[in-house]
């Protein structure tokens, strides 16, 4: 009768080598994998042999004594090998010439074993430091389900994350959500969408307050200067409007770009806003008199977004030709041309300040005086990653990667110790900047996530995805 | 003496409505705006993918876009491709699957059509990888069509294996048919019957399993042509061969 004891080892071993096939075989059935390995770890290990009977290894392994009692052929052959490769390999040739008389094997040994017994050695570790990662924050997912998600006053603001489920799910738009933006004072957000429409609602009550109707195609971009006095929105049918928040009248419509306007911001100073085009260009508008004022060129496709930095001095942009680039707002010369993205660069962020600390450190500056003072700006693409660049010096930093479809948006927390991610894998993910990691993952809609933003002081994040809903996430 | 089914034509509005050409202008419509990454053409059986479960878990997350339409023949298609359907997209890969609604015309001139529909694409998007799928038994029981069929795949088979960035997907018909009595017999071109649980009209595909038998081998090729693997919800309904599959891995 094997004990306990015996019997988690096996388990144990079993999973070692099942978890490779599951960590490496993401391809057809992931899911089914995922949730098949949490549920073994999750079990006590005795109870759950049917993984090692179907494998028809219930008796393989080692038992307490140590003893290799009833391992089949196969893999004691397999071992022997290996075993005797390793002695080859560092020189105990008595030992391997003794070993293959013993195990009765032949003299030559096969390539292909070459360098396993370290291999397995290693992965074993390296598997079961996996094991105790999973195990531990399953305990932790577990007690979010048990106990409820950490109360707000229990942690600082600089920890509040999203977590599920939503506040609300926000239906009326009639096709899929282009962008969603929070509004800086009022307890209000704005979304867009392709059905050429801008809807206002209330975030904490999750009320319908109006549409904005004049575009005559699909919605892009939407933004509000610093006072949240005006928005200003751009279309596919190539203008830009700017609208008075407080009458929700279109004041004013600026005609220039020659396709498809992508996004649009203001200048901090709220005299100017900045837009990008599918014409490969950039404009900057005078808001008082509606004229184009600068032509940003050297984009060699369509420009997906522009964001201003926090001073106004300098100007990101990203674009299908898988470049981000940086300007200088007042002279249009190109300061920066960032290539590393494998794909369509989609969204774009700046980093505040208050992120700085989190990046020096993610960034493995480890000496005082090297340590990097930015701007740093953050970009998100189509090739599935996120990047940190340093723009002074026009260094990628560090890449984010764990998404498993297209990045439609990507915003700091205002904390700085964390950055919230949307994607076209229907996720929204928080990742911890300090560490590089993935902290947490939330299955936010059922289709596309195109866009998210952060309420820089209230503990909100709103979604839009392809679904036509909008989200509101409460955070703890 | 020109083959009609290689002839670029539209579909005559015999009913009155203009749906078919509706339909190209909304395709002409996503196509400027929408960024495909994957686009499948041809007729209803491609259409009628996009309304089974599998489209939503299997071929949305690959940024999808389709160009089916019921009831189109070759040179329907044809036509779409030459005015304007494949304009002002860049796919990766590009899926054609039409042939079926040729009637009246031989193995040779379809083939002949289908073969123009594929040059059509290529002059387009040259950088695209191809996929065309192979025509579909059709029936419940053996018939003159589904000789036809097996004709028209040998020759697409023989043609368009000399076509760099083409692959021919070739669905095996005994997939779709019954198992012999017993279940031990032997299942032949001489003997298949289709049921209604794989086509439910013994042409168009049922919803779930019918589609499942294009659909997985056909998201192999696209996921092969695209070189990465997006994930994609499980669709299998069985999980038997996990252990296989670990078995194999430690093998290696």
């Amino acid at each position: 009768m094997p004990g306990t004891d015996s019997c988690r080892l096996y388990t144990v071993q079993v999973l070692c080598l099942a978890l490779p096939t599951v960590l490496t075989y993401g391809r057809r059935r992931p899911l089914t994998f995922k949730l098949m390995i949490t549920f073994q770890i999750g079990m006590p290990l005795f109870k759950v042999p049917s993984l090692s009977d179907s494998l028809g290894l219930r008796n393989w392994g080692l038992d307490s004594s140590g003893n290799n009692r009833a391992c089949p052929r196969f893999y004691s052959s397999l071992i022997n090998k290996a075993i005797a490769d390793y002695l080859l390999a560092n020189g105990f040739n008595a030992a391997l010439e003794h070993f293959q008389k013993e195990a009765g094997m032949p003299q030559e040994i096969e390539k292909k074993f070459s360098g396993l017994l370290e291999k397995r050695w290693t992965s074993v570790i390296r598997l079961q430091k996996k094991v105790m990662d999973l195990e531990s924050k399953l305990t932790e997912v577990e007690e979010e389900v048990n106990n409820g998600a950490p109360t707000r006053d229990r942690r600082s603001p600089g920890e509040w994350i999203p977590r599920p489920p939503e506040r609300y799910s926000l239906s009326g738009h009639r096709s899929p959500i282009t962008r969603v933006a929070f509004h800086p004072v009022y307890s209000v957000m704005v979304s867009c969408s392709e059905d050429a429409t801008i809807k206002v609602w209330d975030y904490e009550t999750g009320d319908y307050e109006r549409t904005l109707k004049g575009h005559t195609d699909s919605v892009q971009d939407v933004a509000f200067d610093a006072a949240g006095k005006t928005l200003v929105s751009c279309s596919a049918d190539m203008t830009i409007k700017l609208w008075d928040f407080n009458g929700y009248e279109c004041i004013k419509t600026m005609y220039g770009h020659d396709h498809n306007v992508s996004s649009v911001t203001f200048l901090p100073s709220g005299d100017f806003v900045v837009s990008s085009s599918r014409d490969k260009t950039i404009k900057m508008w005078e808001v008082a008199t509606g004229y184009c004022v600068k032509t940003y060129t050297g984009h060699r496709e369509w420009v997906r977004m522009v964001r201003v930095y926090q001073d106004g001095s300098l100007l990101a942009s990203c674009s299908n030709d898988q470049a981000v680039r940086v300007w200088v707002t007042a002279t249009k010369e190109c300061k920066a041309e960032l290539r590393e993205h494998e794909h369509v660069v989609e969204c774009i962020a700046w980093a505040p300040d208050s992120a700085q600390p989190a990046i020096n450190e993610a960034a493995g500056t480890e000496s005082k005086s090297a340590k990097r003072s930015g701007p740093f700006l953050l970009s998100g693409s189509r090739d599935k990653t996120m990047k940190m660049w340093d723009v002074s010096v026009g260094l990628c930093l560090f890449t984010l990667a764990g998404h498993d479809n297209w990045i439609r948006g990507v915003v700091f927390h205002p904390g700085g110790k964390y950055i919230l991610s949307a994607s076209d894998d229907k996720t929204i993910r928080v990742w911890d900047t300090q560490n590089k990691r993935n902290h947490k993952t939330l299955q936010a809609h059922p289709h596309f996530v195109t866009s998210i933003d952060m309420h820089r002081n209230a503990p909100y994040v709103i979604t839009g995805s392809v679904d036509m809903s909008v989200k509101v996430w409460e955070c703890r | 003496m020109s083959i009609r089914a290689a002839e670029p034509q539209p579909v005559e509005d015999v009913q009155g409505d203009n749906r078919w050409m509706s339909m190209h202008t909304h395709f002409l419509r996503d196509a400027k705006e929408k960024e495909p990454e994957v686009l499948l053409i041809g007729d209803s059986l491609i259409r009628n993918m996009a309304h089974s479960p599998l489209w939503k878990k299997m071929f949305e997350p690959l940024h999808c876009l389709n160009f089916g339409v019921s009831g189109d023949r070759t040179e329907h298609v044809l036509w779409r491709v030459q005015n304007g359907e494949l304009d002002q997209i860049e796919p990766k890969v590009i899926v054609l699957m039409v042939g079926t609604n040729n009637h009246g015309d031989t193995p040779e001139q379809v083939t002949a059509g289908i073969m123009a529909i594929v040059k059509a694409i290529q002059d387009k998007q040259p950088a695209s990888n191809l996929i065309v799928v192979g025509l579909l038994p059709r029936g419940e029981h053996p018939n003159p069509l589904r000789e036809k069929h097996t004709a028209i795949n040998q020759q697409l088979a023989e043609q368009l294996s000399e076509h760099s960035m083409t692959t021919f997907l070739r669905i095996d018909d005994r997939d779709f048919f019954l198992p012999g009595p017993k279940g031990g017999d032997p299942v032949t071109a001489a003997n298949g019957v289709i049921p209604r649980d794989f086509m439910y009209d013994f042409l168009h595909l049922t919803m779930d399993d019918g589609y499942q038998k294009l659909c997985e081998p056909l998201l192999e090729e696209i996921q092969n042509c695209l070189g990465t693997f997006v994930k994609v919800e499980s669709t299998s309904f069985d999980t038997g061969s996990m252990a296989g599959d670990i078995a194999n891995d430690i093998k290696q």
